[in-house]
């Protein structure tokens, strides 16, 4: 092991739009990568951590990076037997001839030479320039993966379509936060983001002043993984420690339940704005809220309360009320309000979980926010504390700098590589974009939308788009512009983490759809209904400038260097669209007459971090720790200015204030029964029927929930032998298939016939997925739970998987009539035991397909 | 001497230590301490889930196993072909070359920790990382992984006043193991919630005995503001709950059987005075 040649510091964690995290060191030898561990900081670097200290108590920032289970083994991911080795094509699909668009998802390939593959790229954006103009061509380039920024795994195709002059962009619109973009921004403000802005030094105030913290759906031992490790589970065990009581309302015993709990509140799914309701019912009964904050912070409190009491629909949202619909006693729902009124207390969010993600979230997600106001927000103790990307668009005014609000001590400052970045542009414009259609809507845009009969909705759906934009239309086709023809992706996963995804299965079987282009490192979700697949190195097979500004001990800029060299044919995503620019005659102008190299350089040099030491000594130590800021305390926690004098600090709502109701609401959508202008407890409406009072759930009577996946960060990680052989991850069936595991209760299982580890069937009429049973006390009865992000295995593409993407059937229509956010969760489902035996004889080709139990599909399986 | 001591309620269950132990051991050589392990199916520390109680009063702890470094190694005396020993820092190595795949420790073995590699015809198991030991780590792979400092190594002597509370997995034939747990699942919680139904609210600050039937020690607490009571790690056993309050009917469960983590329900405390439907 002495011999062991190069150790690397790189950044391993997945948001996938150039800033990263959870820094690991990374041991290679002889084209093998040998090991990845913990980033020490103190490798190369004397550093200080920093320390918080409340009620005798410290807590001491780690030594170490606390980096999730999935950068620990992602040697895994980048070994796995479904990498895309070499360009590929769908062998009946001829640019030439007939395109056999019905075949995508079913169709085999050949190996293309790359010199094919580019012409074969380049000459399709040519013909459909030609035939229907640049916006013809969809770019979906956005979202979640392997952080790079020179090679950008995001945007490069963006970046060239801007240069030709024209594109239709699918906009990356804020798919975990949904209910806090839609909703709580009608509150406070909090542009662009929609959650609470205003983190600074939330945490040190929460150690000194919060006796209780609400996790609502909140799982802080998961959703915070991928994007910053696991800071986060210290810090509970650190609350614990100081008796701040936690409590989790959540259907589940999430993972953050699990250890952390003091109190378990089980709450049917998306019912949250009822629970909330009869706090705020009970707090207005005894009088036990903040009369003086809500007189001068709060905007329009006597309608929220008439609403409330059933002054205007004549329903008192009573705990007994409320009962029905949570199925929380009434008398627990009491003990809540009381011990929520009865001293500080704060929230706390990933992004909001299934409760900002489910039919009409906006209600769920405005309601706490108005019980936070009705409580003092902002006052020692009352926050609503993020526990992921901080410092990401955790803003309190524009430019929306990052760093400049994180809930814990700050890092001297924050190194950007924007500069240098080849893809993603973090800023949004929409460049050359002649036409948008929001990521939600991509298969009403396609299957239905036709000039003559537009679709429409409000706001762009980008996700740090300010409030205002929420009013204005848009329709598919735009005004003048075409339909769209052409796909390029490099984000093929909306068949795992978008809404009814069997729907868009049918979308790109579309024969307006004349070709689909997908980049990407492996074989997988969407890729699978490509024309042509491009293989993509990943970040360990290139050399790369990083920069770990959302983990909370210290920021990194790290040389990201190469450790092996590129699988198979491999190229990074920037690599292959320089090629495809070389085709159309641009690439001098693509690259700005920089090699990738030279751009690391501007990375480097525009960094702030060349004001420290020198770009030779950069390289040679291959990072630097950024220290930390020792006057962190100086900065006013949350929103205190705010608390102090509102006229002064005010919130980015119209008035400044909270609002309740909403002023703009009120001003464009008064008799929006969906979205009313004060929170509303919605049944169901035009939009959403998924209740389990409404006619549907006579059939289909489970609620289903689906979180953020515990072994993955949304699609990433399927494939990972090692953490496949968790129970909790996949359960193998007795045909020897690893299918995704599925919480039931023992009681729901029992009435079905249902044993532990079962393989079952889980349909509504959007269709079917196979998973494993994981008969559990940790769901409550009546809900099924499923990890989102497990990788497609089509049985019949559109209708049934036996991967367990419940994507494939969670709703189609969007959070409700003038929200325009997707739904993935809260939805209703049945579900029962799976005939495997029928199912192989009927689906013999689906079933005999080459598969790895430990890593699930292999790129063979895709071979003509 | 080397000492792992695993704090069971510090762990998180993110499974770190049996990822870090795969990163390290698959398709890596460390001879002479380990030959590769297979791609998967061995758990040189394995993390398992116990879910415990039942709704609405349900935690989840994580049970470890990993070689327990015996100072008196069933393997050690059970090996045919003298190929596992003891090192002088207390660990117990099965040396890949000498072993003659005749499985004798796998059998010896009280823990159930040591496995079986058909390709290679060798037994293996946890080696502490000696490998990078040797090279001067302070730490094997599973504890620099850790999170939450739920895994820690050291030498015994350093680790002294954590060990005195900590303790060993049992076995049947003595064995000294080098690994120590604090807070092994090994004993439960009793938990309930009580309420008074005429007046539909949680009782909170009810007194709640706990009675061994079988030593007839008592344990009282309070109920908390959700009405709430946990008595945390019980021995196994038979006990009686008695719950009372002034004003109301005073109320006795028994006999309750805590061989699990138990959840007893919801008990509904009647007012006194009060005719109950």
């Amino acid at each position: 092991m002495g011999e062991t040649e190069k150790t690397v510091v790189k950044g391993l964690s997945f948001l996938g739009v150039g800033i990263d995290a959870n820094c690991v060191q990374v041991d290679c030898r002889d084209n093998k990568i040998v090991r990845i561990r913990p980033f020490h900081f103190d490798w190369k670097y004397d550093r200080k951590p920093w320390r918080m200290e409340a009620r005798g108590k410290v807590f001491e920032a780690s030594g170490k990076t606390l980096i999730p289970p999935f950068t620990l083994g992602y040697k895994n991911r980048v070994n796995s037997p479904n990498r895309v080795m070499y360009p590929l094509k769908r062998v009946d699909w001829d640019p030439n001839g007939e395109r056999n668009p019905q075949n995508r998802g079913i169709g085999k390939y050949v190996r293309i030479s790359w010199d094919e593959a580019a012409t074969l790229v380049a000459s399709e954006i040519r013909r459909i320039e030609k035939e229907y103009g640049l916006g013809g061509i969809l770019l979906q380039a956005d979202g979640h993966s392997e952080t790079k920024v020179v090679h950008a795994a995001h945007g490069c195709n963006r970046s060239l379509l801007t240069l030709l002059g024209g594109y239709t962009l699918q906009v990356r619109n804020p798919d975990s936060w949904e209910g806090w973009y839609w909703g709580a921004k009608h509150v406070w403000g909090c542009e662009p983001v929609g959650k609470s802005a205003y983190q600074s030094n939330i945490v040190p105030d929460i150690a000194k002043h919060s006796h209780m913290l609400i996790y609502a759906g909140c799982d802080p031992e998961t959703t915070t993984w991928g994007w910053g490790g696991q800071t986060v589970s210290q810090l509970c065990y650190w609350f614990t420690e100081l008796g701040i009581k936690q409590v989790y309302i959540t259907p589940d015993v999430n993972y953050g339940a699990a250890v952390h709990a003091d109190k378990w509140i089980p709450i049917r799914p998306n019912t949250d704005a009822a629970l909330y309701l009869a706090i705020a019912y009970q707090w207005i009964q005894t009088g036990s809220y903040d009369k003086e904050y809500v007189v001068t912070h709060v905007v329009g409190f006597d309608k929220f309360r008439a609403y409330v009491l059933g002054e205007e629909d004549g329903v008192p949202k009573t705990p007994k009320w409320a009962e029905e619909k949570t199925g929380i006693p009434s008398r627990i729902i009491k003990a809540l309000a009381r011990a929520w009124a009865a001293a500080p207390t704060s929230t706390v969010h990933g992004n909001g979980g299934n409760m900002a993600r489910s039919p009409y979230a906006t209600e769920n997600i405005r309601m706490e926010v108005c019980l936070l106001g009705m409580q003092g927000l902002g006052k020692p103790g009352v926050h609503m504390l993020s526990t992921i990307e901080w410092g990401l668009m955790g803003v309190e005014t524009p430019p929306y700098e990052f760093g400049t609000s994180v809930p814990v001590p700050r890092h001297a400052f924050y190194p950007s590589v924007e500069a240098a970045n080849r893809g993603f542009n973090f800023q949004g414009q929409r460049d050359a974009a002649v036409q948008l259609i929001p990521k939600d809507m991509i298969h009403v845009a396609i299957n239905e939308a036709t000039p003559e009969k537009p679709i429409s909705w409000y706001g762009t759906t980008f996700c740090r788009e300010l409030t205002e934009d929420q009013f204005v239309k848009y329709q598919y086709p735009a005004e003048g512009a075409p339909e769209i023809h052409m796909m390029w992706s490099d984000t093929p996963a909306l068949m795992t983490c978008w809404n009814d995804s069997n729907y868009i299965a049918k979308a790109f079987q579309s024969p307006k759809i004349e070709c689909i282009v997908a980049q990407h490192p492996w074989i997988e979700n969407d890729c699978q209904f490509a024309d042509l697949i491009l293989p993509v190195a990943t970040k360990f097979e290139l050399d790369d400038i990083g920069v770990d500004n959302l983990s909370a001990e210290y920021g990194t800029l790290f040389y990201d260097a190469k450790c092996i060299e590129p699988k198979g044919e491999s190229k990074s995503d920037y690599e292959i669209v320089c090629a495809v620019a070389e085709k159309l005659g641009v690439l001098d102008e693509y690259t700005g007459g920089k090699t990738a190299d030279e751009w690391i350089r501007v990375g480097f040099e525009t960094s702030g971090v060349q004001d420290y030491i020198s770009w030779e000594e950069f390289k040679e130590k291959g990072h630097y720790v950024v220290p930390n800021d020792p006057d962190w305390e100086k900065y006013p926690v949350a929103l205190r200015g705010f608390v102090e004098d509102p006229e002064k600090n005010p919130l980015t709502t119209p008035t400044g204030k909270l609002e309740s109701p909403a002023e703009r609401l009120a001003k464009h959508f008064p008799d929006d029964p969906e979205r009313p202008p004060v929170p509303h407890w919605v049944e169901r409406g035009p939009t959403h029927d998924e209740r389990i009072s409404g006619d549907r759930a006579k059939t289909y009577p489970i609620l289903c929930i689906s979180h953020h996946p515990r072994w993955r960060v949304h699609s990433q990680h399927d494939d990972m032998q090692w953490l496949r052989e968790i129970e909790t991850c996949k359960i193998v069936g007795p045909d020897g298939y690893a299918y995704q595991t599925a919480w039931i209760h023992p009681n729901d299982a029992a009435k079905r016939g249902i044993k532990h580890h079962d393989i079952i069937k889980v349909f509504n009429e959007r269709g079917g997925v196979l998973v494993g049973a994981y008969v559990t006390e940790r769901v409550m009865p009546g809900v099924i739970h499923i990890d989102h992000g497990s990788r497609y295995d089509a049985i019949v593409p559109g209708e049934l998987d036996r991967g367990g993407a419940i994507n494939t059937i969670t709703p189609r229509n969007t959070t409700s009539k003038n929200a325009t956010g997707m739904v993935s969760g809260g939805f209703l489902v049945e579900f029962g035991l799976a005939n495997l035996e029928e199912l192989r004889r009927q689906y013999a080709e689906a079933f005999a397909r080459p598969y790895k139990a430990s890593t699930g599909l292999v790129w063979e399986r895709m071979m003509a | 001497m080397k000492v792992l001591l695993i704090d069971i309620d510090k762990c998180n269950g993110c499974y770190n230590c049996q990822i870090a132990c795969k990163d390290e051991h698959v398709a890596n050589d460390w001879s002479p301490i380990a030959k590769p392990q297979p791609d998967t199916g061995q758990f040189w520390h394995k993390v398992t889930d116990i879910v415990q109680g039942s709704v609405p009063k349900v935690r989840v702890r994580y049970m470890h196993d990993t070689c327990q470094q015996c100072d008196e190694a069933p393997c050690i005396t059970a090996c045919r072909s003298a190929a596992i020993y003891k090192r002088d820092d207390g660990i117990v190595i099965i040396d890949p070359e000498k072993c003659a795949g005749n499985r004798s420790c796998l059998d010896a073995c009280p823990y159930n920790v040591i496995y079986f590699n058909t390709d290679l015809n060798i037994s293996q198991k946890c080696t502490m990382c000696a490998h990078l030991l040797d090279e001067g780590w302070t730490e094997p792979r599973c504890v620099d992984a850790c999170p939450t400092g739920a895994l820690k190594f050291g030498e015994e002597e350093e680790l002294k006043d954590l060990l005195a509370s900590a303790e060993t997995l049992p076995s049947d034939t003595p064995a000294k193991p080098r690994v120590y747990y604090l807070n092994l699942p090994n004993k439960y919680f009793i938990a309930g919630a009580v309420f008074d139904p005429m007046a539909d609210e949680v009782l909170e600050g009810v007194t709640v005995s706990l009675i061994s039937l079988e030593s007839k020690r008592t344990i009282t607490l309070q109920t908390d503001f959700f009405g709430d009571f946990w008595f945390e790690k019980q021995e196994p056993g038979r006990y009686s709950l008695k719950i009372e309050k002034t004003g109301y009917v005073a109320a006795t469960l028994e006999p309750i059987e805590a061989s699990k983590d138990l959840n007893v329900g919801d008990i509904a405390l009647q007012p006194q005075g009060e005719t109950h439907v």
